[in-house]
């Protein structure tokens, strides 16, 4: 009796130990970290970007995975489904699926029950850009244009019911203009078109669009954030140019299976941390556009609520269905 | 002179140890995943992707994932030639006179002939990269929805052609790629189609293994039942290099193609599948005797195969002069420079004269190296067909089934691989030629989402087709070659009729 009584006291210490020992030594393998966009994709990039510094603290490399498809539901339902033990990593969560689509239409899942939010690493802005050619310079000046011409503003966007369409849709709802998004399958096919001069106005992602304005092809309207963005700090705010809507863009962070155990997730997200303040990783994200925004894991489930509610109203809001 | 100069420095770049050596690893590379049915790439560059950080210098790493790139080409047609299993869309075209020619034991001449093809078609390419990069790059920007539904539509209707002698079963074909096709997200609404409730439809089918059940599996399980009556498919090596013959039927084929290839190829987006189509289309209408395409006419192979290489060399133009990344290997070369903080575009040449010359220079010594690479193996991928059936199968099925798991790592993929296989079983049979179908299956989707991003353009419009210049010039192409045909096909039923009449007792 005394000999099972230690037995079974030993067994629970061992099973103790080694589920703190599990984060300590956390990890042990390669981390798989999925991507559910298609690779070169402004996702791709930073989950590239942070894969190559992950490296550097962490034991074990990262392995990225794209699994595009389904508008990144196909790939983000692969996680939600995967061992939650820390091994199988989701990069992209706070992306249009996560917060905007479950507003629109049945998921499979439910992106804030069946994961946890590991790590903030970026938001992706909205920035509303024109022809460099184009006769306005600002917002006021493409309402004016607009109201003159009497004809509706076509606009690129990168795809149907997004982040980049729902903020360009909300602008043109708030300013009483006629905006007429022209959905792209992704943001470099719609900025190519835009290029091409066979849109008037076009909306996009910083890391998309600045290489063009840099070229001199494109010149920046407004952001569409509350604040302005940190990689455009010289363009204004549509709030500043008197147009009332903000929206949060495309979050970029880290999430995990929901089970997956908590000192695994603090684990990981203090990897993400240390990488957040790499000087080497702030100038790599500094060369891809994308300003780094990190919050913890409380913080950014917090801010994936805060969002996914923001965007529900805008929807009610602007009426939009998908059927 | 400045072009000089700079392609001067450029070989300098090229030709140090380190990037002749990464050129060749790119090469063999390529070429190994041209071979093998499935594997793509965009998928082994990205694979690749986080090896490039361990290169110091950008150029080496760049020259690298170009070599993968366009030595996938020149693999490719060796799948499409020897099993009739294209590897991607661009060399579908490539299996219908390929595929006859190795079944004739001209395996040989088919191969040598692709190789030579690809390569001044390559080295042409970077020659035409190297003095009108910037003229060319403005070409393809000036390519909108418009333009692009109205090319898209010439592609359908010359992918109708390939049926062969039946333009109603090749419209039959059509009109079931695009319905295929229709499976999945809605490019515009961002909808769910035909889906039934089943998430890996989602995505609608993927389409290498389209290509690889319709094409490879099909002719296999064709060949199963051959084998079963005693017949055996073929044994004959013949002859390994192509005849004094071949070349003088194919020089002006690899020209045409080459010039075709080139200047389509630098449109985003399924340039290099169209030119593949309007080359084979060129070469049928210009040959002396057009009855010989489809069974084994060896222009067949060596226009579309230049085509699709000169595509691939310029589809680099607006990457490095515009920033626009044109297909996913391509866009995947451009996160990888990206990443080691070299933005490609109009200032690349300045900022980074390096790194521009230096690809070019290492495109140049890349072709060179895949067609003393690819020359010799022709003699042995010819000995392939020597492999006993009993054998061949087998590896084929798993391939393919590895091929197809391999692309997203689902294992849906690999029962739609068997149901395009038997699927494409049932149109042998029939004797149903397969090319429109998987034409339509790529074309259909730009067709669908250029028209309807047109008309969003347009306010409705459907005058915004013809009264935009390239959009109309390709518009009264497609007339003029539609009732062309249809002409054609009217004058040979009358005479058809007419000569069935005449011998009737």
């Amino acid at each position: 009796m005394k000999r099972l009584a230690a037995s079974l006291t030993a067994i629970l210490a061992v099973a103790a130990f080694s589920a703190t020992a599990m984060a300590a030594d956390f990890p042990t393998k390669p981390v798989q970290a999925v991507v559910p966009m298609a690779a070169g994709g402004s996702t791709d990039l930073l989950a590239r970007a942070v894969e190559k510094y992950w490296a550097k603290y962490s034991k074990q490399p990262m392995v990225i995975v794209n699994k595009p498809g389904g508008g990144g539901v196909v790939g983000t339902e692969g996680v939600v489904r995967a061992k939650p033990d820390g091994y199988t990593l989701y990069i992209g969560y706070g992306s249009g699926h996560d917060v905007v689509m479950p507003t629109l239409q049945k998921m499979p899942y439910d992106p804030q029950k069946d994961l946890v939010a590991v790590s903030r690493v970026s938001i992706h802005s909205v920035a509303i850009v024109a022809s460099a050619k184009a006769p306005y310079n600002d917002i006021k000046e493409l309402l004016a244009f607009a109201k003159k011409e009497g004809k509706p503003i076509t606009t690129a966007v990168s795809v149907k019911a997004g982040a980049v369409d729902l903020a360009l849709t909300a602008f043109g709802k708030a300013a009483g203009v006629n905006i007429v998004t022209v959905p792209f399958s992704g943001g470099a096919e719609a900025t190519t078109a835009l290029a091409g001069g066979h849109l008037m106005i076009g909306g996009g992602h910083p890391s998309e669009i600045i290489p063009h304005v840099k070229a001199g092809r494109f010149k920046v309207l407004a952001v569409v954030l509350p604040e302005r963005d940190p990689s455009l700090p010289n363009v204004p705010t549509l709030k500043e140019q008197g147009v009332n809507v903000a929206t949060w863009g495309s979050i970029k962070g880290l999430a995990a299976p929901a089970a997956t155990p908590k000192e695994v997730v603090k684990e990981i997200d203090a990897t993400i941390k240390k990488i957040c303040d790499d000087p080497e990783f702030r100038k790599t994200m500094a060369d891809l556009n994308q300003p780094i925004l990190y919050q913890n894991s409380e913080d950014f489930a917090k801010f994936i609520k805060q969002a996914t509610a923001d965007y529900a109203a805008l929807i009610k809001e602007l009426n939009i269905k998908i059927d | 002179m400045d072009i000089f100069s700079g392609l001067l420095n450029g070989f300098s770049i090229a030709l140090t140890p380190m990037n002749v050596l990464f050129a060749f690893i790119g090469a063999v590379l390529g070429t190994a995943i041209g071979v093998l049915p499935g594997l793509g790439p965009a998928a082994t560059i990205a694979l690749l992707l986080p090896a490039t950080y361990a290169i110091e210098s950008p150029v080496t790493a760049i020259i690298l994932m170009a070599g993968i790139f366009y030595g996938s080409m020149y693999g490719g047609s060796t799948t499409s030639i020897l099993l009739n299993l294209p590897g991607e869309a661009a060399s579908v075209v490539t299996c219908i006179d390929g595929y006859k020619m190795a079944q004739q034991g001209r395996a040989g001449a088919a191969l040598g002939i692709a190789a030579i093809g690809s390569f001044v078609a390559g080295t042409v390419g970077v020659i035409g990269m190297t003095f009108f990069a910037p003229v060319i790059a403005t070409f393809a920007l000036s390519f909108g929805p418009p333009e692009k539904f109205s090319l898209a539509v010439v592609g359908l209707l010359l992918a109708v052609t390939l049926s062969g002698a039946s333009i109603v079963k090749g419209l039959i074909m059509m009109a079931t790629g695009l319905l295929l096709a229709d499976v999945g997200l809605d490019p515009i609404s961002g909808k769910t189609r035909f889906a039934f409730g089943v998430t890996e439809l989602n995505s609608g089918f993927d389409f290498v293994t389209l290509a690889m059940g319709v094409f490879g599996l099909g002719e296999i399980f064709y060949g199963l039942e051959q084998t079963m009556k005693g017949e055996l498919v073929t044994t004959k090596v013949g002859q390994v290099w192509p005849t004094m013959k071949d070349w003088v039927a194919s020089r002006w084929a690899i020209l045409r193609g080459t010039l075709v290839g080139f200047f389509i190829g630098v449109i985003p987006g399924g340039g290099a599948v169209i030119s593949s189509l309007v080359s084979y289309a060129v070469e049928k209408r210009v040959a002396k005797d057009p009855s010989q395409f489809g069974h084994g006419a060896i222009q067949g192979v060596a226009g579309p195969e230049s085509a699709n290489n000169a595509a691939s060399s310029s589809s680099f133009i607006p990457l490095l002069t515009l920033g626009i990344p044109g297909n996913a290997s391509i866009a995947m070369i451009f996160a990888a420079l990206l990443i080691k903080g070299v933005t490609p575009g109009p200032f690349l040449i300045q900022e980074h004269p390096e790194i521009f010359w230096g690809v070019i220079a290492s495109m140049y010594i890349g072709n060179v190296m895949l067609l003393v690479l690819n020359l010799p193996l022709v003699g042995l991928w010819a000995q392939l067909v020597r492999v006993p059936f009993a054998i061949m199968a087998p590896v084929i099925i798993l391939f393919t089934a590895i091929g197809s798991y391999s692309i997203q790592g689902q294992v849906f993929d690999i029962y739609s691989l068997v149901g395009f296989g038997l699927f494409g079983y049932a149109l042998r049979k029939l004797k149903i030629e397969a090319g429109p179908l998987v034409l339509a299956f790529v074309l259909g989707p730009m067709v669908e989402a250029a028209m309807r991003q047109s008309l969003l353009m347009s306010g409705g419009d459907f005058t915004v087709f013809v009264t935009r210049p390239i959009s109309a010039t390709l518009i009264a192409l497609f007339v003029t070659l539609a009732l062309g045909q249809a002409g054609v096909a009217l004058w040979k039923s009358r005479r058809a009729t007419a000569s069935s009449n005449s011998n009737r007792p």
